[in-house]
């Protein structure tokens, strides 16, 4: 069978630019879908960011807690659905080694920030975003946006937007290894 | 031959999608293309703007309901020659979605037209000019909201030469020689 090397040189530039444009994407939108397959394992990225009351909290001073890190901003009505499925949760697996860690990425001052944290009645602590922290997490373009973290610091699930509660359970109790456990 | 096309089109469709990020993949907010304005010197009037949110989503209105919610704005930059008087927003449409369904949100769907008031100077040069400026808004669907985005705009206006301003003859004193 004879082949034209021009449609070949053709098709093999096309795979080229296709592989590039792949790497290219992967590389600046960070990891997208498919979602779990792609993150699950990996190590969350460590950030530093001060807290609403000045503190500097670091993701690694977490380890040995399961975490479930929210990434919201003020203007995000799906967010405030959220905030107080959060709050129970937080009381509920707290005491298991449980912890959320809410991270406000939006421009609002500080004081609006706490001034919907506290309307809310938040009780977990929240950090004042930054856009390097959310690209370290493949780039928030998406809000909410929620990562499960298990007590090893590895990344069990993510979430865009609004889900419902029990996917939260669900992945809360992954990252506490509460579902590895119930499979024994 | 036909077989190994076909294939790489497959794959570069499979792969396109699957490359599709999450997220806002387009601007949710566009401008209608706009006519040629026409001011005259001196004088001001409206640029009417028509802008489109994709089906399915939703952006705040310029009086959102909440201190939190972003307003959608409009800033546009002239010439030296024209004054940028104001821009106008039209109302909201109050709106429940599903993830606040006891809340109403003051919102613009679809389309939607902002004015923008222009008044070149009585000296400004007649002809046409470019004005460019930018849309802030930030954009929501059912389930999720997505970062603030500015949309660059631009259209252009024409500048009439003002009628010339109409003579008051002097009274002609019925003395007077010709």
């Amino acid at each position: 069978m004879k082949r034209n090397p021009l449609v070949l040189v053709v098709v093999g530039a096309i795979v080229a630019v296709m592989l590039w444009s792949g790497i290219h994407t992967a590389r600046k939108n960070g990891t997208h879908a498919p979602i779990i397959g792609q993150i699950r394992g990996q190590v969350a990225p460590d950030f530093d960011l001060k807290s609403l009351d000045g503190k500097d909290v670091k993701l690694s001073d977490l380890r040995g807690k399961a975490v479930l890190l929210n990434f919201w901003a003020t203007y995000c009505g799906p967010c405030k659905i959220e905030m107080p499925w959060f709050v129970e949760l937080q009381k509920e697996y707290g005491p298991q080694g449980f912890q959320i860690v809410g991270v406000a990425m939006d421009d609002a001052s500080t004081e609006d920030i706490d001034k919907f944290a506290k309307d809310m009645g938040v009780n977990y602590p929240i950090l004042l975003g930054k856009e390097a922290v959310g690209d370290s997490y493949g780039g928030i373009n998406v809000l909410p946006t929620t990562f499960f973290i298990d007590r090893d610091g590895k990344l069990v699930a993510r979430e865009f937007g609004l889900q419902s509660r029990s996917v939260f359970v669900d992945h809360i109790k992954q990252a506490l290894g509460q579902t590895v456990q119930a499979q024994k | 031959m036909r077989k190994l096309l076909v294939s790489s089109f497959l794959i570069f469709a499979i792969s396109a999608c699957a490359q599709e990020p999450l997220g806002l993949k387009s601007p949710v907010v566009s401008m209608k293309p706009a006519p040629v304005f026409t001011v005259t010197q001196g004088k001001p009037g409206t640029a009417s703007l028509t802008f489109h949110v994709t089906n399915g989503y939703h952006i705040n209105s310029n009086r959102p309901r909440s201190e939190f919610l972003i307003p959608t704005s409009l800033k546009v930059s002239a010439d030296t020659d024209i004054v940028i008087g104001g821009v106008t927003y039209p109302e909201g449409e109050d709106m429940s979605f599903a993830f606040a369904p006891d809340d109403k949100l003051n919102v613009y769907t679809r389309d939607f037209a902002v004015g923008v008031i222009i008044r070149p100077l009585r000296g400004a040069q007649s002809g046409k000019y470019m004005l460019r400026g930018s849309l802030k808004y930030q954009a929501c669907d059912n389930a999720a909201c997505y970062p603030p985005k500015q949309l660059p705009i631009n259209f252009e206006v024409r500048i009439a030469k003002a009628p010339p301003a109409a003579r008051k003859n002097p009274a002609q004193s019925p003395h007077s020689h010709r």
